[in-house]
């Protein structure tokens, strides 16, 4: 039987340790060659990280460790908080096939005592932790992906057919802004498709009715209802605000306004059209991709445009 | 039925393009077909002439008017949407 310090004895035998600062000194010549592997649990990560660390437990080493670092060349630099558990993951990293993995001697303790950079998520609440837990188990997204998305601020054009659905998952998602424009009112036949809506919103602006309905579902998300036209005049300032615009509008006008406007101010474009049976859906992200106009350069003829 | 289709997969690409994850649908076209339930994919190009933007832009600013650009008889070549 063999006791803690003698395991950690025997690792130490095999897997080389490099101070904080020779981790700080190789990550910031390596850059993405280099991953920074931050071992710890959940709760120790989020009091503070360090920043472009790859976050995966301890525990969960061996299962996800191939999806976050798929490449075994790669330098790994694994820390915990003290130097012990990232002694014996950077020894399971290297029975995995990782050609060369080292552990932080001291961990994130001695790194932050030593006054080298930290990052820390802005914390959430307890409700937050429960509402969003299944998010945190995919790791295209966890607990940093999640605070960007409460940090985000998505523009929805037109709360109609496609404002609706995108809406409601947008705000069931957890994307901390929402801004919504429309200037319509709700009308009974709206209902069989437009979701945000409701027999008793019948009348009322849609902005207000579309924010009721997603601050019951998601009562995180900021709504911010612009009950108004977009126009020439506005639609500038308004894209300053945001990080990234759902068009849903059902007019071509409208369509190339926003397109203009998107290309003017390097704002990203969600597109989404439906016609009766059919629909599209792209997106349009300024000098990365084509813009609506380069797929249309024209509107179609006035007699062509459906109703 | 059929905007939640596309809704969603509009509020998916919003999703990845804020979380940086994915292949977003930067370039290609989706079209959905709900009566014979099929997806299609068109690729789909900058264009380099493009009045916005190109290479040589010459829309700068918005133009005055979008609604008197749509019911603009556009059979010739466009030239005077940069005025």
């Amino acid at each position: 039987m063999k006791s803690t310090s003698q395991i950690i004895e025997e690792v130490k035998k095999e897997i080389p340790e490099i101070s904080v600062e020779e981790a700080q000194k190789e990550k910031a010549e390596g850059g993405d060659d280099v991953v920074l592997l931050d071992v710890r649990d959940e709760d120790e990560y989020r009091a503070g990280y360090i920043p472009d660390a790859v976050h995966v437990t301890r525990g969960m080493l061996e299962f996800s460790i191939e999806d976050e670092v798929p490449d075994r060349d790669k330098k790994m630099i694994v820390y915990c908080a003290a130097g012990m558990r990232s002694l014996l993951a950077a020894k399971a990293l290297k029975e995995m096939g990782y050609t060369d993995s080292v552990s932080m001697a001291g961990g994130y303790r001695d790194w932050s005592a030593a006054g080298l950079p930290t990052a820390k998520d802005k914390p959430m609440t307890p409700d937050q932790l429960e509402r969003y837990s299944r998010h945190f188990m995919l790791s295209e997204v966890g607990e940093r992906g999640q605070s960007k998305l409460l940090d985000a601020k998505v523009l929805l054009v037109g709360a109609g057919g496609l404002g609706s659905p995108a809406g409601l998952y947008l705000a069931a998602t957890g994307v901390g802004t929402l801004g919504v424009v429309d200037s319509d009112v709700v009308e009974l036949s709206n209902l069989q498709r437009q979701i945000l809506h409701r027999t008793e919103t019948v009348g009322k602006p849609k902005v207000d009715s579309a924010a009721e309905t997603m601050n019951f579902l998601n009562p995180d998300v900021n709504v911010v209802p612009y009950n108004l036209r977009l126009s020439e005049d506005n639609i500038i300032d308004l894209f300053n605000e945001y990080d990234l615009v759902v068009d849903g509008c059902d007019n071509f006008a409208t369509r190339y306004l926003v397109n203009d406007a998107a290309v003017l101010t390097n704002t990203p474009i969600v597109h989404g059209s439906i016609f009766q049976f059919e629909g599209q859906a792209t997106v349009l992200k300024p000098h990365d991709g084509p813009c609506y106009r380069c797929m249309y350069p024209t509107p179609p003829p006035p007699g062509m445009v459906p109703g | 039925m059929l905007p939640g289709t596309i809704g969603l997969v509009m509020a998916t690409e919003a999703v990845k393009l804020l979380l940086d994850v994915g292949e977003p649908l930067i370039g290609r076209l989706l079209m959905y077909d709900a009566l014979s339930m099929k997806f299609r994919e068109l690729k789909v190009n900058r264009d380099t002439d493009c009045p916005i933007c190109g290479e040589q832009p010459t829309i700068t600013e918005l133009i005055s008017d979008y609604i008197e650009f749509c019911e603009m008889d556009h059979s010739e070549p466009l030239a005077t949407a940069a005025d």
